[in-house]
């Protein structure tokens, strides 16, 4: 009997096995042959498009979708979108069991992970349809791994200091000027503190960011990765970035705790505090959360005045596929999307501040998006060349770096536990 | 509750006794201060329910701000904007897909994994104990291993961006859990109502479909509300197969509204939370009946 069940099930085993194989076979046979062709206007082609973000941006690409079509109606466009988290993760399954879509809204911290396996087209490929005439070799730099143009930018932003001058106003304190010593904006977020009696506070302890952390070391010639992918600093200057937080900690700052229950609003937006770091481009969402006010915005504190500390993060991108079977309509569309005045026209400033210089003209820029060109311009000369391209696994180190920031500002951590802590988990995502 | 009835009835004849006025109102307070500390705990417990309802009738500006229960402007500008859809699908469109896909789910797991479950707990054939193995050994595979497999699979047929992977694995009775479910149900029937069916000559159908059927009727409904539950909250695959706006179902539209990188807008996701919930809830209140009965009937059988 038992003898009998074995043999039954080896023999189940092994038709499982035989269907499963089938299965693995029928998909080896999809690879996608690209480059070298020409595109036919006559043609008919669907392009599979995907996007992550929100109803307005929806709406947004269904208008420049759009006007695509007046100019070449037959390439079709057939659109998609999910949240950041979800976008990725559909992706992941896509990318190992094929099925990528032809040009998708891309990021450059993912550059690393679909650029090296060769799941992107060399955008040189097709470059007679895509113009990078536009774009300054830094910010085509944000493209590039190794030489190779994988994606294009859509916009930028840079890290700057919001503040509320309606707050401001209320506690009679003059905003602050931006540009200057870490320390005197210590004392500034003292005053405003020390002036509203606890009510509001002069901002949040910036060591928790790893931009802060980033600036730093971009002051002092350094980066936070260097070219190889490795870390670029060690546990002394992170131990001293840290403890340089104790002071703004201990009542200058927000309490982490009044974090905590405001999440997923920041102290900012939810008019705790009068000023954040953060980048230019959240400019439009803190102004929907704090109901219109008047908000403005300063360059970061610095310890160099000379220093070309500050960089453009063109965080959004485009791609194409590598399998995509119409390479040129893709690449064509893809121009589009970066380059035309229509999409400066129809996005504005919300996919990061026009990177292309085509775009730019498109864009009426007002209000909002005034406000950061405006700002962009002032802080010009701070700008320098962008930093290596992020590691794979970047978003982990990154919030690894602020969940600790949290965790002393709730004094739940000391600093040297942090600081090897944080070493530990880079070990492993870096290794990984 | 049975509880609270035989508590009730205890109640009612030691009140006919006619006992002191003084132990009678003693008993009242008793009661009035249980009922409080009941109210109380349910009050607790529902709280992030209620607070959800009431938070969305809050503007978008006061989310950081009150952290409160009550809105202090009320509005239902919230509702109006969900109401408008997403990206030109109106929101029923994202309701119709979900009830599809719900429905659909509860109608193939309540067919298919009945009849897998006859043959598992009545039918003898030719590697059953290796193939029920099997089958509850598929509970122990975390569904993550098979979702790129199946990806291809599907992908291959050209069925991605469609219904059919979402639905055809429930028509196959591919959940294990339901089958096993059915299956013990089933195992605890007297045999004798299958016997004594047969000697009047039916079949397996027959025997199937008049006798055992009714008789599971319970298991049925449970399998139904898991089902229709698990597949009205299912996120990870219609994120996975369904690429068209139009086709995809409420918890991706929910998404939508609340995406961190560009602006979110909290109102609208609790908004069309509350919607999201009412579906589920109202599906829940008409079967729970049947689920009681369910139970007691279970208990009866000898």
């Amino acid at each position: 009997m038992f003898h009998s069940r074995i043999k039954r099930f080896g023999l189940a085993a092994a038709a499982i096995a035989a269907v499963s194989a089938l299965a693995l076979t029928g998909c080896s046979g999809t690879s996608g042959d690209s480059g070298g062709g020409s595109y036919d206007p006559d043609e008919k082609v669907t392009l599979t498009f995907t996007w992550w973000g929100n109803d307005d941006r929806a709406d947004r690409y269904g208008q420049l979708i759009e006007k695509f079509n007046e100019e070449y109606p037959n390439i079709t466009i057939e659109g998609s979108f999910t949240d950041f988290p979800s976008y990725w993760e559909k992706r992941q399954t896509e990318a190992a069991g094929g099925g990528l879509p032809d040009v998708w809204q891309f990021s450059d911290t993912y550059l690393r992970q679909y650029g090296q396996p060769g799941m992107l087209l060399d955008l040189a490929q097709v470059s007679d349809y895509v113009d990078t005439s536009t774009f300054e070799d830094a910010l085509l730099g944000t493209g590039q791994l190794d030489g190779t143009q994988f994606s294009l930018p859509t916009g930028y932003s840079a890290w700057s200091v919001f503040q509320n001058d309606d707050l401001l106003g209320e506690v009679g304190v003059a905003p602050y000027e931006g540009g200057t010593s870490p320390e005197e904006y210590d004392d500034w977020m003292k005053s405003v503190t020390d002036a509203s009696g606890g009510t509001v506070y002069g901002g949040t302890d910036v060591t928790q960011r790893i931009q802060n952390f980033e600036l730093l070391l971009r002051q002092e010639g350094g980066n936070l990765f260097t070219e190889d992918g490795e870390l670029g600093f060690d546990e002394d200057q992170l131990r001293d970035f840290w403890e340089s937080g104790a002071a703004v900690r201990d009542g200058v700052g927000v309490p982490q705790s009044k974090l905590e229950e405001i999440t997923p609003t920041s102290g900012l937006g939810a008019k705790l505090t009068a000023s954040e770091m953060t980048w230019s481009n959240f400019l439009g969402g803190y102004l929907a959360e704090t109901g219109d006010a008047t908000l403005s915005m300063v360059a970061p504190p610095t310890t160099d005045d000379s220093a070309k500390d500050l960089y453009r993060q063109a965080g959004l991108q485009m791609a194409i596929s590598k399998t995509s079977k119409h390479p040129e309509a893709a690449a064509i569309f893809l121009d589009y999307v970066v380059n035309s005045p229509e999409a400066g026209e129809i996005f504005g400033t919300t996919l990061g501040f026009p990177a292309s210089s085509s775009k730019l003209e498109g864009a009426v820029l007002e209000g909002a998006d005034k406000q950061v060109a405006d700002y962009l311009d002032s802080v010009a000369d701070r700008i320098g060349d962008a930093p290596p391209v992020p590691v794979v696994g970047y978003g982990s180190i990154e919030q690894t770096f602020w969940d600790l920031g949290k965790s002393l500002g709730l004094g739940a951590i000391s600093v040297d536990d942090a600081v090897t802590q944080f070493f530990d988990e880079a070990d492993v995502i870096l290794a990984g | 509750m049975t509880a609270t009835r035989a508590m009730l009835a205890v109640d009612e004849r030691e009140l006919r006794q006619a006992r002191p006025k003084s132990a009678r109102t003693r008993r009242r307070v008793g009661k009035i201060a249980w009922l409080v500390g009941i109210l109380a705990l349910t009050a607790v417990v529902l709280y992030p329910l209620i607070w959800m309802f009431a938070a969305s009738f809050k503007p978008h500006s006061e989310f950081g701000s009150n952290m409160g229960l009550l809105p202090e402007n009320p509005t239902i500008d919230n509702y109006i904007t969900v109401l408008g859809g997403v990206a030109g699908v109106p929101l029923w469109q994202f309701f119709a897909n979900s009830l599809i896909l719900a429905v659909g789910s509860v109608i193939g797991i309540v067919l298919s994994s009945s009849m897998a479950a006859y043959a598992f707990a009545r039918l003898d054939f030719r590697g059953r104990p290796v193939f029920f193995t099997i089958m509850i050994g598929t509970l122990l595979l975390p569904f993550h291993v098979l979702i790129i497999p199946q990806y291809m699979l599907f992908r291959n047929l050209g069925l991605v961006d469609t219904f059919v992977p979402l639905l055809l694995g429930k028509f196959l009775a591919t959940e294990a859990f339901f089958v096993f479910l059915m299956v013990q149900f089933i195992r605890n029937l007297p045999r004798e109502l299958d016997e004594a069916a047969r000697i009047d000559g039916a079949g397996h159908p027959r025997i199937f479909f008049s006798i055992t059927l009714p008789l599971i009727k319970p298991a049925l409904i449970t399998s139904s509300i898991f089902a229709f539950i698990w597949s009205w909250n299912d996120f990870l695959g219609p994120l996975l197969y369904l690429n068209s706006p139009d086709k995809q179902p409420v918890p991706l539209a929910l998404r939508i509204f609340n995406d961190q990188t560009s602006t979110s807008d909290l109102g609208a996701t609790i908004a069309v939370s509350v919607l999201a919930l009412l579906p589920v809830l109202a599906f829940f209140i008409i079967f729970q009946r049947f689920l009681v009965e369910g139970v007691a009937t279970q208990g009866l059988k000898g």
